[in-house]
């Protein structure tokens, strides 16, 4: 088994402050991210990711668990990797009076990269021709473009972007994704920390889920979907009544939406097809349902919307009825 | 040596370290303005009569004296009456006075250097240790308050390292200003003794003692600089060295300084941090113990009571006040790098 590029087992970190307490940000999380992925890290607010990521880069000190970047035990070897791993933490801020370029270059200084690569990053990520204006002036989604910028300087081996996308318009989102590819395809690894679940799927080859401090899913995009693909189908049909009696005499599960039936145990819509067309009843659409990362993400982390449930301090809702899942809830259409 | 000259280049483009230097030459240059302004060079015959009134001065001091000390003697009193003398003759020896008579006394509108150094001096000192002590408060404070320092650490994630380096550099910096701005300033009022007021006689005891308090100043802007960062670094924020300085000055230098009074305890001075900055930067202070003096319920004295005179006076000098100022700062920095060595960067 090859060496993780990242790698965290049983991280811990509770926060005790005099006035709310003590709360547990992390509770036993195992992480794994293996060279070339670009690793989707997903989680509601309060989950701990962010907490994770501090920890991993020697921001927070963890209480136990075991962390290695790069090879390197975290957090008391990190300065020997340090110059390998670019990383943005959570909504990055920087000095107002200092112009996008000055903190760069105080950074590249800092860093002993050489300051003339503070120019190519600053293209690279669309801030070329706003570089020697002041950061206060900035929209957020510039300030998150300068600081995806400040973490490309080193020429990273290792990307850790806590939340990129956030402010971004969809020009930018859009130009972060292939930003991200082109990183990815050069052989860098990203971990990925986004809200964005779309984009996540678009971008990420693999995928953790974090909810309450602990994992919840972890492995290929492709795999942790189909982990919840109940096989069903969206059936129209010109007569639903007669549809919904051949399907269930078929061994199928049937459930009634007005306008339309979900059949579930479908392993392929030709059965569907050839058992209504077979007795005259025609299929106006049949379409697969298939689980996407925000259902699946919904159910893993019990943050599923219901109406008139508000939701709780942790981002969570309790169900309606705990006995029954709502697969509407969980489940959405692949276009 | 890439971070230090990263910092340099930070501090320097501080919006609030420019603001800081530009009051400071507005400062030196008003006084220089209203001191160039308010004098002008002596003329011959000024100075001639000026020194005739300080050697006539001199001389009837020594008159006096000398009076004295026959009185002591039993010779007959004098012709001309040269008033009260005193019991103790030694309080009239002119060679035990802290200074005599000079020319620059009896110089009217003339700014005199040897007499006017010193206190310009201390002027810049204080506005020094102002620059340092709010300097080093926002530097640091700022820093962790915007999130620079967290970005910094993800680029050298030795904590210790980047805190060390941050207050070396804040105190490199610092001292290059304050020796940098405390010599123009010297030689700025130095050149208008010359072309407009009086230099006055400076031998080497002179310079001695003006070396002797800038030497002393420059530690005390130092010290100011690391309390300033060390109180910002523990508070993560600027505010909260101001707010410590603030809190301090009222509820102990002013609120403990009066109920030490009404509780009569000896000496309140040496518990109070401005007596060691004084005693520092003067060289030597001397204080006045009241309880030295007063008698308790048994009728029972002092130890300031001695042959029926007391003295509660005492004096404290530059190595205790050294002493006490590097406990505090030194104390204060270690208390700092501490908390942040193990602080979560949240």
């Amino acid at each position: 088994m090859p060496s993780g590029v990242i790698e965290i087992e049983g991280l811990r970190k509770t926060f005790h402050s005099v006035r709310r307490g003590r709360r547990v940000a992390v509770d036993g999380f195992d992480l794994r991210v293996e060279a070339g992925q670009v690793h989707g890290f997903l989680g509601p607010n309060g989950s701990g990711k962010t907490t994770t990521l501090r920890a991993l880069l020697g921001l927070v000190r963890a209480d136990e668990g075991r962390m290695s970047v790069l090879g390197a035990a975290a957090p008391d070897q990190l300065p020997r990797v340090t110059g390998r791993v670019g990383a943005i933490v959570e909504s990055p801020q920087f000095f107002g009076n200092f112009t996008g370029y000055r903190t760069l270059r105080l950074l590249a200084l800092a860093g002993g990269v050489p300051v003339a690569r503070v120019d190519e990053v600053l293209e690279e990520v669309g801030l070329g021709d706003r570089g020697h204006e002041r950061v206060k002036g900035y929209s957020l989604g510039m300030k998150q473009r300068l600081a995806v910028a400040s973490a490309l300087l080193k020429r990273p081996e290792l990307l850790i972007l806590d939340e990129p996308a956030n402010g971004l318009d969809p020009a930018g989102i859009r130009e972060m994704r292939d930003l991200m590819r082109g990183l990815a395809a050069n052989g860098v690894t990203v971990l990925l920390s986004s809200h964005i679940l779309a984009e996540i799927q678009l971008i990420c080859d693999h995928v953790t889920i974090i909810s309450r401090g602990r994992r919840v899913a972890a492995g290929p995009v492709q795999e942790v979907l189909a982990g919840f693909d109940r096989a069903e189908c969206l059936v129209r049909a010109d007569d639903l009544v007669r549809a919904e009696e051949l399907l269930l005499a078929a061994g199928l599960t049937v459930t009634g939406h007005g306008d339309h039936l979900v059949v579930g145990g479908v392993p392929d819509p030709v059965t569907v097809s050839r058992t209504l067309g077979e007795q005259g009843v025609w299929v106006r659409e049949l379409t697969p349902l298939r689980p996407d990362l925000e259902s699946v993400f919904l159910e893993l982390t019990g943050t599923t919307p219901h109406p008139g449930v508000p939701r709780q301090p942790d981002g969570s809702t309790p169900r309606p009825d705990p006995t029954v899942i709502d697969l509407d809830d969980v489940r959405g259409v692949d276009a | 040596m890439n971070l230090i000259r990263a910092e340099v280049e930070r501090l320097a483009a501080r919006r609030f370290v420019q603001l800081m230097v530009v009051l400071l030459a507005f400062a030196f240059a008003v006084t220089a303005a209203t001191t160039l302004a308010g004098s002008h060079q002596p003329s011959a015959s000024e100075l001639a009569q000026a020194q005739q009134e300080a050697m006539a001065e001199r001389r009837e001091m020594e008159v006096r004296h000398a009076n004295c000390l026959a009185r002591e003697q039993g010779a007959p009193p004098p012709v001309e009456d040269y008033g009260y003398l005193p019991g103790d003759c030694s309080e009239l020896d002119p060679a035990l006075r802290d200074r005599l008579p000079v020319t620059a006394d009896y110089l009217n509108g003339v700014f005199t250097f040897t007499r006017q150094a010193e206190p310009l001096l201390y002027f810049l000192v204080a506005f020094l240790v102002l620059f340092g002590f709010l300097v080093g408060a926002s530097y640091i404070g700022a820093d962790l308050n915007s999130g620079g320092v967290v970005n910094l650490l993800l680029w050298r994630p030795r904590r210790l390292a980047v805190l060390g380096t941050k207050l070396g550099t804040l105190l490199g910096v610092t001292l290059a200003v304050s020796v940098l701005a405390s010599v123009a300033y010297l030689v700025t009022f130095w050149i208008i003794a010359q072309v407009a007021g009086y230099p006055g006689p400076t031998d080497a005891s002179f310079w001695t003692s003006l070396g002797a308090i800038w030497g002393r100043g420059l530690v005390l802007v130092l010290l100011a600089t690391a309390v300033g960062f060390a109180v910002a670094a523990m508070g993560r924020h600027t505010s909260a060295a101001l707010g410590a300085v603030a809190a301090y000055l009222v509820v102990w230098e002013l609120g403990g300084r009066i109920v030490l009074e009404i509780l009569q305890a000896a000496r309140p001075d040496q518990l109070m941090l401005s007596t060691y900055v004084g005693a520092w930067l003067t060289g030597e202070m001397t204080f006045w113990d009241n309880s030295a003096c007063i008698g308790d319920r048994h009728g029972q004295f002092g130890p300031g009571l001695a042959f029926g005179y007391c003295d509660g006076s005492y004096t404290l000098g530059w190595p205790a006040a050294l002493a006490v100022l590097l406990l505090l700062t030194g104390g204060l920095t270690a208390a700092a790098f501490a908390v942040f060595r193990r602080r979560d960067l949240i």
